[in-house]
């Protein structure tokens, strides 16, 4: 069974579902008889929660207009409103 | 169906992405940009490069959505274009490619925000105690912390952390192998906790040791 800080040091890609299957049965295996870890886990899963909210932004609006007289009026030589397929 | 500049009336599906053929590089612009240009502000952490970047990366898109071949794959091509120029543009202004890989010359580092906070236990009465911590912050607080992050980390974690890519995906759209952006990922969490019990020390949101 791994230790604590194997736990800790697989506990972002467990979030991830970025570890392997095998890595996965492990660190369960592991949070079964580790009420640290558990605890460890739910922060981590609230951490990740606070930077995803965090970034959330709205374009503003003299940007916005900028990019509709790009899209609206090419810019690049071609024409965007070309069927593209 | 002919597609049109001012068409809106494809809608992407659950996730952001497109499933329709055949729709305007305008519509599916309009449809990524409050996330492309949040990318792009945490990339840069800087909001007038950020719009530069914008503006750069949808005036490239535009020249290649007509080879865009997986129209599902709409908003990680458009991350991956986003990132390539803000490299491109590094580059121009002589600055280090934020991708160069220091894996090697980075220090492992083992700080952990959950035992810190165990340990300094910087509310003595609360029953959450880890939960209090991260209440004490607002966004811009996180956002300046984020920009703290070395760029190399920051970028695995925008992706994978803020919108939601698979590491396979934030991998390729930074073109680095799986277990690099892994690594990196790690790196990048561990300057997020450091970072986020620093910021909460040098602006006074707790008070540890002897202080009341």
């Amino acid at each position: 069974m791994i230790d604590c800080p194997e736990a800790v040091r697989r506990m972002w890609a467990y979030l991830d579902h970025a570890l392997a299957r095998g890595a996965t049965e492990e660190f369960e295996t592991h949070l079964d008889a580790c009420q640290r870890c558990c605890g460890e886990l739910e922060f981590s899963r609230h951490l990740k929660e606070l930077a995803a909210t965090s970034g959330a932004e709205s374009v503003p609006d003299p940007l916005r207009r900028r990019i509709e007289m790009l899209l609206g009026g090419g810019g690049t030589g071609t024409d965007p409103g070309t069927p593209h397929d | 169906m002919i597609a049109t500049v001012m068409d809106a009336q494809n809608q992407p599906d659950a996730d952001g992405d497109v499933d329709e053929p055949g729709r305007a590089f305008a519509d599916v612009a309009r449809e990524q940009l409050d996330g492309l240009y949040g990318y792009c502000v945490r990339l840069t952490s800087d909001r007038t490069q950020a719009e530069d970047l914008v503006q750069d990366t949808l005036l490239r898109a535009m020249r290649a959505y007509p080879g865009l071949r997986d129209e599902t794959k709409v908003k990680s091509w458009l991350f991956t274009i986003a990132t390539n120029v803000w490299r491109d543009l590094g580059r121009a202004r002589g600055r280090t490619p934020a991708t160069v890989s220091l894996d090697d010359a980075v220090r492992e580092d083992d700080f952990s925000l959950f035992a810190t906070l165990a340990i300094e236990d910087p509310f003595p009465y609360s029953d959450e105690l880890h939960l209090d911590f991260l209440r004490l912050f607002r966004d811009e607080d996180v956002q300046h912390v984020f920009a703290q992050i070395n760029p190399v980390f920051r970028a695995p974690l925008i992706l994978a952390t803020i919108h939601g890519f698979s590491c396979k995906e934030a991998a390729a759209i930074l073109d680095v192998p799986l277990g690099t952006l892994l690594s990196r990922l790690h790196r990048g969490r561990k300057q997020l906790e450091r970072g986020l019990w620093d910021y909460a020390l040098r602006n006074g949101l707790v008070k540890v040791g002897d202080e009341p």
